[in-house]
């Protein structure tokens, strides 16, 4: 076992191990930091996910409470108005009631731990189970190419096997749970992905068998994929390459965006001199 | 895990109570805690109802590490927060149902303690050279402004108002007039940088705080908010946090299904920070049931016997039974005729290595302490066990990021490609910044570089060194290096404008971790390029935002070699996980809060130990709910707060030893002064007791 016991893995650790194994082993075991570019336009990049943090806060306070005509107002950016006013005429619609925005949930499978972030997560107890993620990027992935993203396996894997806080303490049963991709940039257009039993047991072996080998390798190569590594800020330190991808080239509708990178540490001030 | 009974009442019951438990520090409170979250998840709480609140993020770590072991399904989904944390969150949530009353008309800005910094000097300063205030205090501008912020932070965490800081400390006063200015002055600063946050829509820590109990808390739909979304508060360390979360707890409980509120009994080690251990206690009647644990379940008896027998001679008049079977000298061990400070250190290192060589303890359950830890301790410390091939960390509360090689040599190169800021570095500087990024640069060739290349702010080409001997003296790899690091500058001048921190990563990536350049595979200076990078994004986008017309990267540079930006604490995020020996501060051990094998403290002569910090601006006693207005602060309160305080850290280092307690001496001190402060009086108290106790048996 190559893990830290307390080691938690989620939908992003395991997409970069699918991705390169030796960036998964970088990020997440060394956590070693490699502050070269991931595109070439960074200031764009940067706007990008400036908006899309946005839009999400946004929402996580209509969800908390804030009335939209309150919010709506209060918007500077353009884009991320027009997102959210396509949110507050269809975002919710057919959403169950019980709604939990930022909820997180983790599993244990073949004893390690496996978490989920959910944007929305929106469940009606003996009824339908539904999580919600809001895209915020131009390009809309095929629906072949999103069921094979490890955030629509994870998801839906992590909320039938430990949901059942959400469901009157019984678990839900797959065939309950459907996981949609809302886009705002698409007028609201979704992606929906349901679930049965079947895939859930698919899921499982398939998750666990990922587990395994990641906890049992000796060593992690790199990618024999050399195209990811334009846009893989580890490509100087992996000796593959120089310059960074090019942003337009950059598949934004399936590359995730850690948008808790840079969060305020706000409990600095216990760590300062007097 | 084995639960003592009391343990059980904690963990395994009163699912629907609200629990007081107190007791000493080792007696279980956070085991038993940690079991009842375990217990709670299976009795079928979601996991994210749960609620864990600590006096600062530290604190909370044994529960986060417990929890993600356990292997409970959802246990590691239990939140963590701390005033400061939730306050930030709550604020940041609901800020528009601020905005007509207050006056928000965007999203605030939120001020880490590096841009509170820059705030201070860029807005506040002026004023302050203008008015000539504090000019009599003779301490460093950073830690003039920290402890401005500091008396905005304690009106907002004892909930007065932010004007009366300067009345309430010069009505404490006995002493001359001069202080009674200084506190004007520092009243004065105070009420200018709140005019400043609040007319550029910033939000420190302590507007963050002030907004959050004393706006939002008191609105329903945010009470509601909180209070579905928590159901179980566990608390702990209350003793070490502040009357605003006291207050906020005491209308919460009575609101959720169930808590704990954990209380170490003679502790309070935050108090400067504004922590109040009688105000906590008062929470003890709005809970339903009350726990004592008495029992000590880290020392061994012989610890606890020292424990005890030192306790009177600290001024401690509740005298404590002395464990039978526990032999208080069994506990310690102390140096013969150690004169000067490094044959002290001579002989920690010696024990430390036989320690871990001879007896194979784990590096990670020794722990050496002293009062401060002065770089010139802390360095001779590391080089020693180095040679003695003893693993060893450091956790010091700041570290001057501009002092990182990798740091140093950006900064460098940020000036060199960008001539029309005008600040042309230093010769020294740009050698420096060479031999950083340029594989295999000694100091003498990247000398002989600048020396010749380095003209008017500027590289010049290679080419240009006519001398072929010369040339070959720096070799032509080298110089087809150097060569390269050049010309991507002199293109980036010439066709390229970036934000700092953006050139920074660029530079970085392209050239300075590629192969043959000073980074390439150098995890460390990667690591301090990536905190330099984040200084300056979040430099840029806040300035950014508050004040575009600021040219944000010259502004940067400015800031960071005049000491103000890129000066604090550096996170280091993997430290926790080595096995390695722990050099610290004891106040920064105690409130790590995690129990260890073996104790070295350092320089026990030091008046140090339990002496409270040269603070001119404030004073934590005054800036306290127990304090009563119209009170004079006098030297015997001084005395006996000094004597508490002293009590209450070597007691609490104590309990938090299991096994042995190496006290270190030095007969004169690292200034060369013989030292004789109080703790080593009590030891010596002690033991000549010990003696007469031994000698009449």
């Amino acid at each position: 076992m190559n893990l830290p016991d307390d080691f938690v893995f989620s939908q992003t650790s395991l997409q970069d191990y699918v991705d390169c194994a030796r960036r998964f082993e970088l990020r997440y075991l060394l956590r070693q930091r490699w502050p070269a570019p991931e595109v070439d336009d960074m200031l764009e990049f940067e706007a990008r996910m400036d908006k899309g943090e946005q839009f999400h806060h946004l929402v996580h306070q209509h969800l908390a409470g804030i009335d939209g005509e309150v919010l709506l107002p209060r918007i500077g950016d353009e884009d991320v108005r027009r997102w959210f006013d396509v949110y507050l005429k269809s975002g919710l619609d057919g959403v169950p009631e019980m709604r939990r925005p930022e909820t997180t949930i983790t599993t244990v499978l073949n004893d390690t731990m496996l978490l989920a972030k959910f944007d929305l997560l929106a469940v009606k107890p003996g009824g339908r189970a539904l999580i919600v993620d809001w895209k915020t990027s131009e390009r809309m992935p095929s629906t072949e190419r999103l069921a094979q993203r490890l955030q629509t396996i994870v998801y839906r894997y992590v909320l039938a096997a430990s949901g059942e806080a959400f469901y009157g303490g019984q678990p839900i049963p797959p065939e309950q749970i459907e996981m949609v991709y809302w886009y705002a940039d698409h007028e609201g257009a979704t992606q929906r992905f349901p679930y049965d039993a079947a895939q859930y047991a698919t899921d499982t072996a398939y998750l666990a068998g990922l587990i395994e080998e990641i906890a049992s390798r000796p060593n992690f190569p790199l990618t024999p994929d050399v195209n990811r590594c334009r846009f893989c800020p580890y490509r100087s330190l992996c000796d593959r390459g120089v310059q960074a991808g090019r942003l337009d080239e950059w598949d934004d509708g399936a590359d995730e965006i850690d948008l808790t990178a840079f969060t305020l540490d706000i409990d600095q001030i216990a760590e300062i001199e007097y | 895990m084995h639960l003592i009974k009391k343990q059980q009442e904690i963990a395994n019951a009163n699912f629907t109570s609200r629990l007081f438990v107190e007791g000493m520090a080792g007696t279980g409170k956070t085991t038993a805690a940690i079991e009842r979250i375990k217990s709670l998840i299976k009795e079928g709480a979601a996991a994210d109802s749960i609620l864990v609140m600590t006096p600062q993020a530290t604190l909370a770590l044994p529960y986060r590490t417990a929890l993600r072991r356990s292997r409970v399904k959802t246990a590691a989904d239990v939140q963590m927060e701390t005033l400061g944390s939730l306050a930030f969150h709550t604020v940041d949530l609901f800020w528009p149902l601020l905005a007509q009353d207050l006056g928000f008309k965007d999203r605030p800005h939120f001020l880490t303690l590096e841009m509170v910094q820059y705030y201070m000097t860029r807005l506040v300063e002026p004023e302050i050279r203008r008015q000539d205030y504090f000019n009599s205090v003779h301490i460093s501008r950073n830690r003039l402004y920290t402890q401005i912020v500091d008396n905005l932070n304690k009106a907002a965490l004892i909930g007065f108002p932010h004007d009366e800081i300067g009345e309430r400390l010069k009505s404490a006063w006995l002493g001359d007039v001069e202080q009674a200015y200084i506190y004007d002055d520092a009243q004065a600063s105070a009420n200018l940088f709140r005019e400043m946050c609040r007319e550029y829509n910033m939000l420190d820590f302590s507007l963050q705080v002030d907004l959050f109990v004393n706006h939002l808390w008191k609105l329903k739909p945010v009470r509601a908010y909180l209070t579905a979304k928590y159901r179980h508060l566990i608390v702990d360390n209350v003793e070490e946090d502040t009357p605003a979360t006291h207050d906020l707890l005491r209308e919460w409980l009575p609101l959720c299904e169930s808590a704990a509120i954990l209380y170490d009994k003679e502790a309070g080690f935050r108090r400067f920070l504004g922590a109040d251990p009688k105000n906590a206690l008062l929470l003890k009647a709005v809970c339903d049931v009350t726990i004592d644990l008495d029992r000590g379940r880290v020392m061994s008896p012989d610890v606890e016997a020292f424990q005890v027998a030192i306790a009177p001679h600290l001024g401690e008049k509740d005298g404590q039974a002395r464990p039978k079977d526990g032999n208080p000298r069994g506990a310690i061990v102390y140096p013969q005729d150690t004169r000067y400070q490094p044959q002290m250190i001579d002989w920690a290192v010696n024990h430390i290595a036989s320690l871990v060589h001879d007896q194979g303890v784990s590096p990670r359950e020794i722990v050496v302490l002293s009062a401060f830890m002065p770089d010139a301790l802390r360095f001779s410390l590391q080089s020693r066990l180095d040679e003695r091939n003893v693993p060893n960390r450091t956790h010091r509360p700041s570290r001057a990021l501009r002092e990182e090689p990798a740091a140093r040599a950006l900064l460098t190169l940020a000036k060199l490609a960008h001539p029309d800021w005008g600040m042309k570095p230093s010769k020294f500087d740009v050698t420096y910044a060479l031999t950083a990024s340029i594989g295999e640069l000694d100091l003498v060739r990247a000398r002989l570089l600048t020396d010749t290349l380095y003209r008017d702010g500027r590289l010049l080409p290679f080419e240009r060194i006519s001398e072929a001997q010369m040339q070959s003296r720096v070799t032509f790899e080298l110089g087809a290096r150097y060569e390269r690091l050049r010309s991507w500058l002199d293109t980036y001048i010439t066709t390229t404008s970036l934000p700092l921190d953006a050139f920074f990563s660029k530079l970085f990536g392209e050239v300075l971790s590629q192969p043959n350049f000073g980074f390439h595979k150098q995890f460390d200076a990667a690591n301090a390029a990536a905190n330099l990078i984040d200084s300056a994004r979040q430099f840029r986008q806040t300035v950014g935002k508050i004040e575009p017309d600021v040219p944000a990267a010259p502004e940067y540079i400015s800031m960071v070699d005049a000491g103000v930006i890129a000066n604090l604490y550096v996170r280091d995020w993997q430290a926790d996980k080595q096995d390695a020996v722990l050099i610290a501060p004891a106040y920064t051990f105690l409130l790590y809060n995690q129990p260890i094998d073996y104790q070295f403290w350092l320089n026990i002569g030091s008046t140090g130990w339990g002496q409270r910090l040269y603070q001119p601006l404030t004073q934590p006693y005054v800036m306290s709910r127990q304090w009563t207005l119209g009170d004079k602060w006098t030297d015997a309160l001084e005395v006996v707060a000094n004597q508490e305080v002293l009590y209450r850290v070597i007691a609490g280092l104590i309990r938090r030893c299991r096994k042995g307690i190496y006290l270190g001496y030095s007969e004169y001190g690292e200034q060369g002064m013989e030292q004789r402060g109080p703790l080593l009086m009590a030891v010596q108290n002690m033991l000549r007791r010990l003696t007469r106790e031994e000698q009449h048996v």
